[in-house]
């Protein structure tokens, strides 16, 4: 027989599911928007890791909507659409997501330089773990160049995207004040 | 903390456990090509196809844009270029025709054996390669068209790579630009095979080129035929720099404004394509090991 309390538990208005769907949605929406950014002819070959700005963002002021099977599937659709090494993305992605929490804290009270040089090295450290995977598996080192502007084009974007879904997130939160 | 918290606390961490295992093992079962995997990535790119087409629809309009208001801007000094370009091209045009009918004449005097039977069918090119790690795109085109795997993919300036996985509406091109990509060649002018090798980047590299080869800049680069999948004589591009044994090649397709391709269907037969997959199916040997893919005079004139 079920304790009371696991139907109180069932009865939970509060409950984060329907943000988390919401944040799933968007996010890939976001990687099909990064896919679809390498047809202008100066993204070719290296299109600016915008999923990835959006998790960074996510991951510091709302960790809580961001679970791990979000995070699986960006990746995965990623991987699938760029034809990467598949599951690269994805694993790399997860383990960030690792490290974050771990300093979650010292992040969310952290200045934005401090910020964007943790965006940086994250950025590089997903973009490492995929070269090194991809030259084990193929036993080839592709080109640097573009990697390199793919990963730099995205720190000079963080600022811009930043600014914008922190626009967004207050406006929600005017929004639910106002209501 | 209530009981309850702490087995969900410790079915998370499970779960996130077996995410990571089955992500990390995704990455080694997906390099192993296997059938079903191949299939899998096949139908999500089905499903997934028309949903990136919608969303990269107000992309394509801004680069639409941009590229209308680039050639308005220079809409005088086109013209004049583009009539200076169809003088060239009519007198090419009458020394095509003369070349032609000549080759025609050639070929029945030394019964070369010419890859005729194919046909082309024009697709759309729905995605671009945006990564570093793989040069591929999606065409809307797919088994219900009648392509397979190995089909060779082209515009009118040259080849662009080869199909690796059909699905049902759309289909994916391995580019010559990648890294898997190896394509038997030949140097225009003096005839010396090679291969050349992507590099996920701009150039490719051209190899196994003979000692005494010395191709020249600017030299086209073309497919030999070798194989049998790719039909000989497609430009894949010109030799941009020649360094000792490095010899870089610059595309003839200029990849970054790829917006329709041409699909040359059949004309394989004979050559085994039951193992077609991304890192083997560029030289595939023929089925009947006595049965010639190309035929002519060796150097001291005997008929092969």
């Amino acid at each position: 027989m079920k304790d009371q309390q696991s139907y109180f538990e069932k009865a939970d208005f509060q409950s984060n599911l329907p943000k988390q769907f919401l944040i799933m949605f968007f996010g890939i929406v976001l990687v099909l928007y990064e896919v679809g950014l390498a047809q202008w002819p100066f993204f070719y070959g290296a299109s600016p890791y915008l999923s990835l700005i959006f998790l960074y963002f996510i991951m510091i002021y709302h960790d809580e909507l961001m679970p791990i099977v979000t995070v699986f599937i960006m990746g995965l659709v990623s991987d699938l659409l760029m034809s990467d090494v598949l599951g690269g993305r994805a694993t790399a992605m997860m383990l960030l997501c690792y490290a974050m929490r771990m300093g979650i804290l010292r992040l969310q009270q952290s200045e934005f330089m401090d910020l964007w040089l943790g965006f940086a090295v994250s950025c590089a450290a997903v973009t490492l773990f995929q070269l090194i995977v991809f030259s084990l598996i193929n036993l080839a080192v592709p080109a640097l160049s573009p990697l390199l502007f793919q990963s730099g084009f995205t720190l000079i974007l963080f600022p811009i995207g930043f600014v914008m879904m922190f626009s967004v997130q207050r406006l929600l939160q005017t929004l639910r004040v106002t209501r | 903390m209530r009981s309850s918290d702490k087995t969900k606390i410790r079915h998370r961490r499970i779960a996130h456990v077996a995410l990571i295992f089955i992500s990390f093992s995704l990455m080694f079962v997906g390099k192993a090509d296997l059938v079903a995997m191949r299939d899998a990535r096949m139908s999500s790119n089905d499903f997934l196809a028309p949903v990136i087409d919608f969303v990269s629809a107000p992309i394509r309009g801004v680069e639409t844009m941009a590229d209308g208001i680039r050639t308005v801007a220079s809409l005088r000094a086109e013209n004049v270029r583009l009539q200076a370009e169809n003088d060239l091209l009519q007198r090419w045009r009458r020394r095509a025709e003369i070349l032609e009918s000549e080759n025609q004449q050639l070929r029945s005097v030394t019964g070369t054996v010419t890859y005729e039977n194919r046909r082309l069918i024009t697709a759309r090119a729905v995605t671009a390669p945006g990564g570093s790690f793989a040069h591929t795109v999606l065409i809307a085109i797919g088994d219900e068209d009648g392509i397979v795997a190995g089909d060779p993919v082209i515009t009118s300036n040259g080849l662009v790579g080869v199909v690796y996985e059909v699905g049902r509406a759309y289909a994916r091109v391995l580019m010559i630009s990648d890294i898997n990509s190896r394509i038997p060649v030949m140097l225009a002018s003096s005839s010396w095979p090679g291969l050349t090798i992507g590099r996920n980047s701009e150039y490719l590299e051209l190899k196994f080129l003979p000692a005494e080869a010395q191709p020249a800049i600017g030299e086209l680069v073309l497919t030999s035929g070798h194989g049998g999948v790719l039909p000989a004589g497609l430009a894949v591009g010109r030799v941009q720099r020649a360094d000792g044994d490095y010899v870089e090649v610059r595309p003839a397709v200029d990849f970054r404004n790829l917006g329709y391709v041409s699909i040359l269907i059949g004309g394989t037969e004979g050559v085994d394509r039951s193992e077609f997959s991304q890192g083997s199916f560029f030289t595939p040997l023929p089925v009947e090991d006595d049965k010639r893919l190309l035929e002519g005079l060796n150097a001291s004139g005997t008929r092969q």
